[in-house]
């Protein structure tokens, strides 16, 4: 630093610039380095480790035996597996798409000038987040089951009894239904950020020029939320790929140690295969298979976002 | 809807839009009342058919119970530090790795902000094994660094941040701030901090729930009953030998909930904050 | 607002100080208390064969509703150089998970540890992770235990034994004496006994029940099965000598899975859910009439069904008895005072104390000579109408065969059980069902 102000009288601004650069790189690595840090410690061994188990046989007690790639060779074959995968979209597809309109639709509702009792019904739409998973579990299971309130409300209506905890559809019904309450607020409360980031002059300005509550949204709203919606989509697609507590909780009420084929998602595979049936190896196998997909879905994801017209950055 | 100049909705659909809102609101509070309302009766209460949705007289004793199985208030103080520590970490350092990334160009920006996302991209169901191995070398089984320093720093908060800080903080401010001379450090915490204020509160909220509620990993790594924090010691109540006593449980948990609300009402005060202290003019 | 803020991060900046501090010293803490534990451990391994004189410190993993802590109590007097310090959870799978994973990063494993026998099988399968009982001194007590239950915790040439018994739970019947007397049928719990000796004539009973009262007989699908199931003769799905799967060929599992079809088809199976709400009250308000299950049950039936009070009594299942549940004590191989380890837990699982563990807790003891001494004999249960119930449990304790499992028990037994589920709620066919049970397990097994 001394000698830039011994030769700024010459040189001042190439080397001001050229520092300046340096400076903000310097920043920048400076910020972002924390979470390098920690994941290297912490999060690179567990991902490398069961990467690497993927091609051992291991039951966590005795010592491993290489198999190459006859866990995938499992797995793969392996039509529960396959049952698992599509149960996972399906589910998905079900308890999250509506989902993400619907906390969408509540955001903007709750973040209007016109609604009243904006902050308690903010609080209350983010209950079923706070709620202990144990209640939900216990409130949802009463209600799906085979004598209980869904049950009944579709005799009152004239309709047949719906096997809620083994029917095809009864059981991925049923687990959707269960994310879909939990997590609409959560959305909802990341929407509801969102839309403070939107200034509020633009709708001064568009309603002056006479535009209606419909078009502001349409015009300022939603492209505005743009990066939110991508996010939640984002984090939405990786959690529901991932999807594992609600239907682990729901179908494993009766103590049995596997879970229903009509509910089972490749997590809850992945975790009954390790923790279950000690099968340690073919749960990283699953593990793998499972991050390929997820990258798949993703760049799907990423190429559809920009498709409608979207700039990520 | 026709789009109307005025900005009041008809009466007709005011009724319909509050109605929409009150069962939404009716919907999702049901389970966390009928969690209390389990927790003030008696034990017999949770599998009753018609279902019992009136509150009883037992709360306390349900609870008294509750006190006497588990170390309740030390579990209760040991989840209040650890989750406290956490979501301070949490929101000081992905907020600045979010601005890194949303608002420096530096070399590798795009891969690594691609790293970055592609860590969420893996399962964490097997990660235990291998985490406590790491956690054994370091002689850091059942210490509270165990739960606080693998959580320092997160993905999911340096993506949002990134998402929140990339459309609510102009540019032109920040170069205005440089010109100005200040500091990176300056310009963080006078031109961009005052903006996100919304995001750090959601961040806040969210951090401090998921630390709260995990159970997985601190069930590993904790041994000692002193250092349980509250979700272990929820489980404690947990024994099938005489039936499952739902009214102690729920009313356990439905104390061990109350901080959540009281953290969520706090920091959605920041919401509205941001309204209506004037967001940015364009 | 700013200055609001700019509190906000002093006091953020003060928690997260504080909390490094406190990090630091609750750190100092507990690397003294590991470098004192340490330094304990090396001390021990010289003090074990100095006889005693060093404290010796045993960690002890328990699960459930036990009075161990009393005992612990009770031995740390009068053992004056042992501390026991216990660690307990009532979640039986984060209970053996911990384990596995101590025993897995090769520390943190406790000195003892209560083994449930439902997570038998992966332990045994690591023989390596514990010490053999039988060098430490089990020999000796092997006679006073219960046969079956021993070998439920040897390998199978029975050399390596990996835990001393504690509790059992053999299955009884539980019944209704009101709903019988409803039908017409004897409430006397030896006259139902004899009523229902053979599975056939508790068939045609139950028929008789249904048909007259138009209440099921049995509570549910799944212990009915089991019930049945648990008297196939020394192995169930795998075989015990080569480990292969026999599920398919045993006669006995067939005869357990169309026993209970038959019941759904008749009609006197109920279609609650094991453990659900539908299930939990019919206990109280007579949805059912007979439920199979074990020792233990009999708590869930008491905070279940309160305003049943009396109307129970218990009766003994046709053709023999199962088991459902009961612990081990075990030593993990990490523990370095192996001796004083094995002396706890043979006087924690000696006649006495195991009697004691009866009259707090209500487990039922595994050590037969109990059986008749007169706090066990006289021992009756108003529930039960003033029924000599311990009388009764350890009338069925005597009925067990001792049965061999296979690490692959839970899940084969699980998919047999999802094909019964299919059966009664979606009108599945009973042999499509079967089949398809069949090739899942195959698959299974071909990854084992």
């Amino acid at each position: 630093m001394a000698t830039t102000a011994q030769t700024s009288v010459t040189t001042t601004v190439p080397k001001r610039r050229l520092s300046e650069r340096q400076r903000d790189n310097f920043f920048a690595y400076l910020f972002i380095s924390p979470f390098f840090i920690i994941f290297g410690i912490f999060g690179l061994y567990p991902i490398l480790f069961t990467i690497y188990l993927s091609f051992f046989k291991w039951d966590a007690l005795n010592p491993m035996k290489y198999i190459g790639l006859q866990n995938y060779q499992f797995v793969l074959e392996d039509s529960i597996f396959w049952t698992s995968f599509s149960n996972t979209l399906l589910i998905s597809v079900m308890g999250t798409i509506p989902q993400l309109l619907l906390a969408l639709v509540i955001a903007i509702f709750l973040n209007s000038a016109f609604t009243k009792f904006k902050q308690a019904f903010r609080v209350m739409f983010f209950m079923p987040n706070i709620t202990s998973i144990v209640a939900v579990a216990l409130v949802f299971s009463a209600i799906y089951s085979n004598n209980g309130m869904g049950n009944w409300l579709l005799d009152t209506f004239g309709l047949d009894a719906v096997a809620w905890n083994s029917g095809w559809w009864g059981v991925k019904i049923a687990i959707a239904t269960m994310i879909m309450w939990r997590w609409t607020g959560y959305n909802m409360v990341i929407y509801l950020s969102g839309l403070q980031s939107i200034p509020t002059d633009l709708y001064e300005a568009a309603r002056i020029d006479g535009a209606g509550r419909f078009q502001q949204m349409i015009h300022i709203t939603l492209p505005l939320l743009k990066p939110f919606i991508i996010f939640t989509v984002m984090m939405s697609t990786i959690g529901s790929l991932q999807l594992f507590t609600e239907p682990y909780v729901f179908l494993g009420q009766s103590g049995t140690s596997s879970l229903r084929s009509e509910g089972i998602t490749m997590v809850n595979y992945l975790y009954s295969e390790a923790f279950s049936n000690s099968f340690f190896g073919t749960a990283a196998a699953t593990a793998v298979i499972l991050l390929v997909f997820t990258i798949i879905f993703s760049m799907i994801n990423m190429w559809a976002s920009n498709k409608l017209g979207g700039d990520t950055e | 809807m026709k789009a109307k100049i005025s900005d009041q909705p008809s009466y007709f659909t005011t009724i319909f839009y509050y109605l929409f809102l009150g069962i939404g609101a009716i919907v999702s509070v049901f389970p966390f009342y009928w969690m209390f309302v389990i927790g003030s009766n008696e034990r017999g209460a949770a599998s009753h058919i018609p279902p019992i949705i009136t509150i009883g007289n037992q709360f306390i004793n349900n609870f008294n119970r509750a006190l006497e199985k588990t170390e309740f208030w030390t579990s209760f103080v040991n989840s209040l530090f650890v989750s406290t520590v956490v979501t301070a970490s949490v929101v000081i350092f992905c907020s600045l790795a979010g601005y890194a990334f949303a608002k420096y160009n530096f070399k590798f920006k795009n891969f690594l902000f691609i790293f970055v996302l592609g860590t969420l991209f893996v399962p964490q169901q097997l990660s235990v094994l291998p985490t406590y191995v790491i956690m054994a070398k370091l002689h850091w089984i059942d210490t509270y660094q165990a739960l606080i320093v693998p959580a320092m720093v997160n993905a999911f908060g340096i993506f949002w941040m990134r998402q929140y800080i990339s459309t609510s903080v102009h540019s032109e401010l920040l170069e205005a701030g440089k010109i100005d001379g200040a500091g990176h450090i300056r310009i963080f915490s006078t031109i961009v901090l005052p903006v996100i204020t919304p995001s750090i509160a959601t961040l806040g909220i969210f951090t401090f729930l998921n630390t709260w509620n995990d159970f997985f990993w601190p069930l590993v790594v904790l041994k000692d009953k002193s250092h349980y924090t509250i979700q272990i010691a929820l489980q404690q109540l947990f024994t099938t030998r005489d039936g499952l006593d739902f009214g102690m449980i729920m009313s356990a948990t439905f104390m061990a909930t109350l901080p959540l609300l009281i953290v969520f009402l706090l920091f959605s005060r920041w919401f509205i904050a941001g309204l209506t202290s004037g967001a940015v003019k364009s | 607002m700013s200055k609001m803020k700019k509190a906000l991060m002093l006091s953020t900046a003060a928690i997260m100080v504080f909390g490094l501090a406190a990090c630091g010293s609750s750190n100092n803490s507990s690397n003294n208390a590991s470098k004192s534990n340490s330094s304990n451990t090396s001390n021990a391994s010289d003090s074990s064969s100095n006889a005693s004189g060093e404290t010796v410190e045993l960690s002890f993993w328990t699960l459930g509703n036990t009075n161990y802590e009393d005992l612990a109590n009770q031995y740390m007097k009068d053992h004056s150089n042992v501390v026991i310090k216990i660690q307990n959870t009532g979640d039986q799978t984060a209970h053996h998970n911990n384990l596995t994973t101590a025993l897995s990063a090769g520390s943190g494993a406790p000195d003892i540890f209560q083994l449930e026998i439902g997570f038998m099988e992966r332990f045994l399968a690591a023989q390596d992770s514990f010490y053999n009982l039988n060098d430490l001194g089990a020999t000796e007590v092997k006679a006073n235990f219960l046969d079956w239950k021993w070998a439920q915790a040897s390998s199978v040439d029975g050399s390596f034994q990996i835990g001393l018994p504690t509790d059992i739970a053999p299955t009884v019947a539980y019944y209704r004496t009101d709903l019988l007397e409803q039908a017409g049928l004897p409430t006397d719990p030896v006259e139902f006994s004899t009523l229902i000796d053979t599975w056939d004539k508790f068939a045609s009973v139950a028929k008789q029940f249904t048909d007259k009262t138009g209440i099921p007989f049995v509570d549910s699908r799944d212990l009915i099965y089991n019930a049945v199931r648990d008297q196939a003769d020394g192995q169930i799905y795998f075989d015990k000598q080569s480990g292969e799967f026999i599920g398919n060929t045993n006669p006995q599992v067939k005869k357990a899975y169309d026993f209970t079809i038959k019941g759904i088809q008749e009609g006197w199976v109920a279609n609650y859910a094991l453990w659900a709400a539908d299930w939990t009250q019919a206990t109280n308000d007579g949805g059912f009439a007979v439920l199979s299950g074990p020792a233990w049950m009999l708590g869930n039936i008491k905070s279940n069904g309160p305003d049943s009070k009396g109307l129970w009594r218990i009766a003994q299942l046709p053709e023999g008895s199962g088991n459902w549940g009961g612990s081990f004590l075990s030593i993990p191989k990490q523990s370095k005072h192996a001796e004083e380890a094995y002396a706890f837990i043979e006087w924690m699982t000696s006649q006495e104390q195991q009697l004691q563990t009866f009259t707090v807790s209500g487990l039922m003891p595994s050590t037969p000579a109990l059986f008749e001494a007169p706090e066990f004999k006289d021992f009756t249960d108003e529930f039960l109408g003033g029924q000599a119930s311990a009388a009764e449990f350890a009338s069925a304790a005597e009925r067990v065969a001792p049965i061999y499992y296979g690490p692959l028990h839970d899940q084969t037994d699980s998919y047999i059980k999802e094909a019964i589920q299919n059966v009664q709620e979606k009108d599945a066919d009973p042999q499509a069902e079967w089949d398809a049970a069949i090739q899942k397990i195959e698959n299974l097994i071909k990854r084992s």
